[in-house]
């Protein structure tokens, strides 16, 4: 991947005491994060959403010729970065809304006419996303609670989709998901990166998902990263090696620091 | 919006609320025959609309969650009245062209203090409000320490024949907003902070805009209370948030936020209201009355948690 770099962190320290590193994420990316629970890498992805902005250094995403700064949540989504939170009933949904509702909460702003909200037009962008993402529902009116965790998470990718960002920063995604919709997740995903340029972020704790779709993969420890492992790098040994800080068996990925 | 949000703005106890005000306006009718009667039904709802604004202006802050609550609302009234009677009208800016605009800025102005204070200095509103409440009732005093002043005869109109005209104006201000990005983005901060936080929604903006919109109605709530008294009168306002709060939780309002609406609060601040104009008719004292909405607030809070619990 030598694209256009879209999102630069340089000098960022996450935790007292972590080292200080550097990031860049490439246009049409996707980039694995990995690591043992609380080892810095759900702290990264926040931080590059603008929830926790690290206590050193800076965060950067380009937009058109200038660099913006992500200082705040809002920030991040007006350049184009969109965040899926890996709890999804505190921070995903909102459990008082309907599925519609739900899936225009972002988007409302684009989707309104002089100001007024067009509930039509939101349907008609909903039932596009329905069919590609083929989520299950009685209909867009139900409450958002009525859906099973899998078609919960469809509408929540779909309010991201919606939005048509440049960035997405996944925090497991396929948590309490089937299957069948981690793998169709994964598709919608890659599908992005390659057609529409997408730079994709995913935090996955399946290092199998790490290995079969991202580009390179990066693992944490003690707040920063371990290793940085290229696409013909990516071996559940080496990532494992890096969450545990082991050398890795062949000793050949190469120390990110 | 949709089915769900229109069963969501009448709030959970609909049928409870409802009910007691038709057993109230019976009973009123029956104490007070000319009160309901078509030839004095405007002249009671003036006596009514002072409330029934201040519950709508209490209702956005509510709705925004995360503790929201504009405490400051009654003082707020009592030092828009002053200010305008002591000000504008003791000045001799009586039209309605000039005074209008004006009187809606300055009540956006002092909503939008509140929402500055909670939504960008992340004070507790429950203690930013406070605040100002403090502020508002140490100064309105101090501009016009008794009752006094007159009011121009257009606004007087509003508080017999035009009693409709500020209701009519705050439901049509609603119900655009109801239309817009604000109203979906405030139910969804009131029900999940977190989740409107994560997703990019601006909540510190929505926060402010629903303050400044509180106070917005806070001034229409003022020129109706203005056009009952039709003077300037210091005391008046303070009084009022209690009531307004009863109303609000009265009406269905979650006091946690992201559930109720204008119509359930309307209604519950009509049944405030009913029941203090029956137990005017039996002639007891406002000690009584204050006790009976503090009965009534506690026992709305405690009926919608009940029914929340029970989903």
């Amino acid at each position: 991947m030598s694209g256009h770099v879209v999102i630069e962190a340089s000098g960022i320290r996450l935790r007292e005491r972590a080292h200080e590193f550097d990031f860049r994420l490439a246009e049409g990316e996707i980039v694995g994060l990995a690591g043992l629970e609380g080892h810095g890498q759900a702290a990264f992805l926040e931080a590059l959403a603008g929830h926790r902005p690290p206590s050193v250094g800076s965060i950067t995403i380009a937009d058109g010729a200038a660099r913006h700064a992500i200082t705040d949540a809002h920030a991040a989504y007006r350049h184009g970065v969109v965040y899926l939170a890996q709890d999804r009933k505190s921070e995903g949904i909102f459990p008082s809304l309907s599925i519609l509702d739900n899936f225009r909460i972002l988007t409302l702003g684009e989707a309104s006419r002089l100001g007024v909200v067009s509930s039509r037009r939101a349907r008609e962008a909903f039932e596009r996303h329905r069919q590609r993402l083929d989520i299950v529902l009685s209909g867009p009116n139900a409450p958002i609670t009525s859906l099973s965790g899998g078609n919960q998470q469809k509408v929540l990718l779909a309010r991201l989709l919606e939005a048509q960002p440049r960035v997405m920063l996944l925090n497991d995604p396929t948590r309490g998901v089937d299957y069948p919709t981690r793998l169709a997740l994964f598709a919608v995903f890659e599908q992005l990166a390659v057609e529409a340029d997408v730079s994709i972020v995913v935090l996955s704790t399946e290092i199998d998902e790490i290995i079969s779709h991202s580009h390179r993969a990066v693992v944490f420890r003690e707040g920063a990263p371990r290793v940085e492992l290229g696409r013909n790098e990516l071996t559940r040994e080496a990532i494992l090696a890096g969450m545990f800080g082991l050398e890795a068996p062949d000793g050949s990925p190469e120390s990110a620091r | 919006m949709t089915a769900l949000a229109v069963r969501r703005s009448f709030g959970a106890g609909a049928g409870m609320v409802v009910t007691l005000l038709v057993v109230l306006l019976v009973v009123n009718a029956f104490l007070n025959p000319a009160r309901l009667a078509p030839a004095g039904i405007l002249t009671t709802l003036g006596l009514a609309a002072p409330l029934m604004l201040a519950a709508l202006a209490t209702t956005p802050s509510i709705l925004s969650g995360g503790g929201g609550i504009d405490i400051s609302i009654g003082p707020m009234i009592g030092f828009i009245n002053v200010v305008m009677v002591t000000f504008l009208f003791g000045n001799g800016f009586e039209s309605p062209i000039v005074v209008v605009p004006l009187v809606l800025a300055l009540g956006a102005l002092l909503g939008a203090v509140n929402g500055f204070l909670v939504a960008y200095v992340r004070l507790q509103p429950i203690v930013a409000t406070l605040g100002t409440y403090l502020v508002f009732f140490g100064i309105t005093p101090w501009i016009q320490p008794r009752p006094g002043g007159d009011a121009p005869e257009w606004l007087l109109r509003l508080g017999d024949d035009f009693a409709l005209v500020p209701l009519v104006f705050v439901g049509i201000l609603w119900f655009a907003i109801w239309r817009t990005p604000l109203y979906a983005y405030l139910m969804a901060m009131g029900g999940s902070a977190k989740a409107a936080y994560t997703s990019g929604v601006e909540v510190a903006r929505v926060k402010l805009l629903a303050y400044a919109l509180g106070g917005v109605i806070a001034a229409v709530a003022a020129f109706a209370l203005t056009a009952l008294i039709g003077s300037a009168d210091p005391n008046i306002g303070p009084p009022i948030t209690l009531k307004a709060i009863a109303a609000v939780a009265l009406g269905g309002v979650s006091l946690a936020g992201g559930r109720g609406g204008f119509i359930g609060a309307g209604v519950g601040a009509l049944v405030i209201f009913s029941l203090e104009l029956a137990l005017t008719g039996t002639g007891a004292s406002t000690f009584v009355l204050q006790m009976i909405f503090g009965l009534v607030l506690v026992a709305a809070v405690l009926f919608n948690a009940l029914v929340a619990r029970r989903r």
